[in-house]
């Protein structure tokens, strides 16, 4: 299983889509910090004049925005609430598990390792590494362009970072493991894209959801992985907040072994 | 072919009973496969007839329904014995946006070969080394399927599964698979092919498979199939059933066999005016006639049109 999660590295490490994607959540990143500099501070405001903004300076106050704000905060709204992140990360994952099927090195790999739970461990344990690099270095990039911006909002405790972090990053691999699962059903990169939108943005929750909201049977809804992806505590307040990683977790296992199973039913 | 005669008597393949359905219909049925080390075994099949799922059978790709598979006398899950085994089943799997080198890598990854020389050893030998750094969207049919080849000769396995391995090769490159492919049975590998284009395949195989709907019709050496394919005496007459009395009683020596109520196929004859003259000397018309030699793709054909009438669903194995 190592040799099979160094092949994947190497495959990421050489994969464009990787670098797009962290590409594109790098420069929301400063696109967000830029604007919000340029509309909440003196600074800022006479940037905007000077390039022919004025108009957003005429929005609010300089200093009303970002009150109750620190960079968890910015981070959350910038990459996490609208489920950017979660969509972009998915359509690298889906890109990355089907190119196997798809190019047919499927093949070469099944022949050498037959057995196939291993497969799914290797794709899952990367899929890990690559949820974990693009969570730090898009708050690193975050941090440092707070720093850049002259320190816009103040700094999160190391705690509350860390522990929204982790339970982010377990919410995502369950998600992972739901797109490693229809990649293995459907080997097709359409239908893990389209899964990803509709999963990662929430609109097949809030949909069904509110569908059965009608007959007061939603309650399912608090354990789904948008929700407790999307209602993550800024901080630790009582053991309830452990249900994100219960649900995380419980998820990705699920997942991986359904995805196991259906690899070992199937013919490459 | 065969150099170390210690490993004739092993068997690098064997399936006992070896059978894959697909919605209860049997792609591949009761197949007892044998291919001794060091051979080189040809295995022949029309479109559908179950050549490819055997191979993926044997290289993991696909579940057995039912039976067995040996390599090298273990189980073909052992990951050890696993490892003796290179694959090229149908088109080559590669990554189209890597080079043949990345691709190469992977494949060198995947296994764990720590040895760095091992890629570019592969790549040399399929005549490969130079396009190393060139993307494979960009490749010939031909060059993917040689990468194809150079994944699967990676580990230096002694058992190569090649499922039409000079599909969209030039002649040129067919000559050098074939020469390729020829050395390293020289240094023991034992490989199975499966081609269409028998012509080709005759020149390398050391033993034959033929399989039909699913079914090992026969197994045999290439000396049995020199032997099947002895020439023969064809005459074209207007009435075999005259025709047919007349040579047995004059040619009692001659084995004759009645392809169809125009043509007879003679085995054991060394002349043929001698009998044309008998013929037309009784009144039977001669249309023509001639002496042929049969080539792999005649027998291929005669087996399977032999089957086609008899229906037969016996597997005779390598004695």
């Amino acid at each position: 299983m190592i040799n099979l999660v160094r092949m994947d590295l190497y495959r990421l490490l050489k994969s464009k889509s990787v670098y797009i994607c962290l590409a594109i959540l790098l420069a929301t990143s400063v696109l967000c910090f830029w604007i919000v500099w340029m509309f909440d501070t003196p600074e800022g405001n006479e940037s905007a004049a000077r390039i022919g903004m004025s108009a957003i300076t005429e929005i609010g106050v300089p200093g009303t925005l970002l009150i109750n704000y620190d960079t968890l905060h910015m981070f959350r709204e910038i990459a996490m609430d609208g489920g950017a992140y979660i969509s972009l990360f998915g359509i690298v994952i889906v890109l990355f598990f089907c190119s196997d099927y798809n190019s047919g090195f499927m093949k070469n790999i099944m022949s050498l390792h037959r057995r196939r739970w291993k497969y799914i461990a290797s794709k899952l344990i990367t899929a890990g590494i690559l949820d974990f690099c693009y969570l730090a270095l898009h708050f690193g990039i975050c941090m440092l362009l707070n720093v850049l911006f002259h320190n816009l909002v103040p700094f999160a405790p190391a705690g509350d970072t860390l522990s929204y972090l982790c339970l982010t990053w377990t919410v995502t691999m369950g998600f992972a493991a739901l797109l490693l699962l229809i990649c293995t059903v459907t080997r097709s990169n359409g239908a893990g894209i389209l899964a990803t939108i509709l999963l990662g943005s929430g609109i097949l929750v809030l949909l069904v959801s509110y569908i059965t909201s009608l007959f007061g049977i939603n309650q399912w809804a608090y354990y789904t992985l948008y929700y407790n992806h999307s209602q993550a505590p800024y901080t630790y307040n009582a053991i309830g907040d452990f249900k994100g990683y219960a649900v995380g977790a419980g998820f990705l296992v699920l997942y991986a072994v359904i995805s196991a199973v259906t690899l070992a039913r199937k013919d490459i | 072919m065969e150099k170390d005669t210690g490993k004739q008597n092993m068997l690098a393949v064997e399936t006992l009973a070896l059978t894959k359905t697909y919605k209860g219909k049997a792609a591949v049925s009761h197949l007892n496969m044998k291919v001794q080390e060091g051979a080189i075994y040809g295995f022949i099949g029309r479109n559908g007839a179950g050549k490819s799922t055997t191979l993926k059978m044997l290289c993991g790709l696909a579940r057995p329904t039912e039976g067995e598979i040996r390599l090298f006398g273990k189980s073909a899950n052992d990951p050890v014995t696993v490892r003796r085994v290179g694959c090229l089943i149908e088109s080559a799997g590669l990554y189209p946006h890597m080079t043949a080198r990345q691709n190469a890598v992977m494949k060198a990854k995947c296994m764990g070969l720590t040895d760095p020389k091992a890629v570019d050893r592969v790549l040399e030998a399929t005549g490969m080394a130079g396009a190393g750094t060139k993307k494979v969207k960009l490749f010939s049919m031909g060059m993917k399927q040689r990468l194809g080849i150079a994944l699967a000769l990676l580990g230096n396995p002694d058992l190569l599964v090649l499922d039409e391995p000079i599909n969209g090769l030039d002649p040129e490159g067919v000559r050098e698979i074939r020469q390729l492919i020829q050395t390293l049975n020289e240094e023991g590998k034992t490989f199975i092919i499966s081609s269409h284009i028998l012509g080709e395949l005759s020149k390398l195989s050391t033993h034959y498979g033929i399989i039909k709907n699913g079914i090992l019709v026969e197994q045999l050496t290439r000396e049995e199939l020199a032997q099947n394919c002895a020439d023969y005496f064809r005459v074209e007459v207007d009435d075999v059933r005259r025709a047919l009395p007349l040579i047995t009683e004059s040619l009692p020596d001659v084995m004759a066999e009645v392809c169809d109520n125009r043509n007879i196929r003679l085995y054991g004859l060394t002349e043929g005016s001698a009998l044309n003259r008998l013929l037309i000397e009784n009144r039977v018309q001669v249309y023509s006639s001639g002496f042929h030699h049969m080539d792999l793709e005649d027998y291929f054909l005669a087996r399977m049109d032999d089957t086609a009438r008899q229906g037969s669903s016996n597997n005779k194995t390598i004695k």
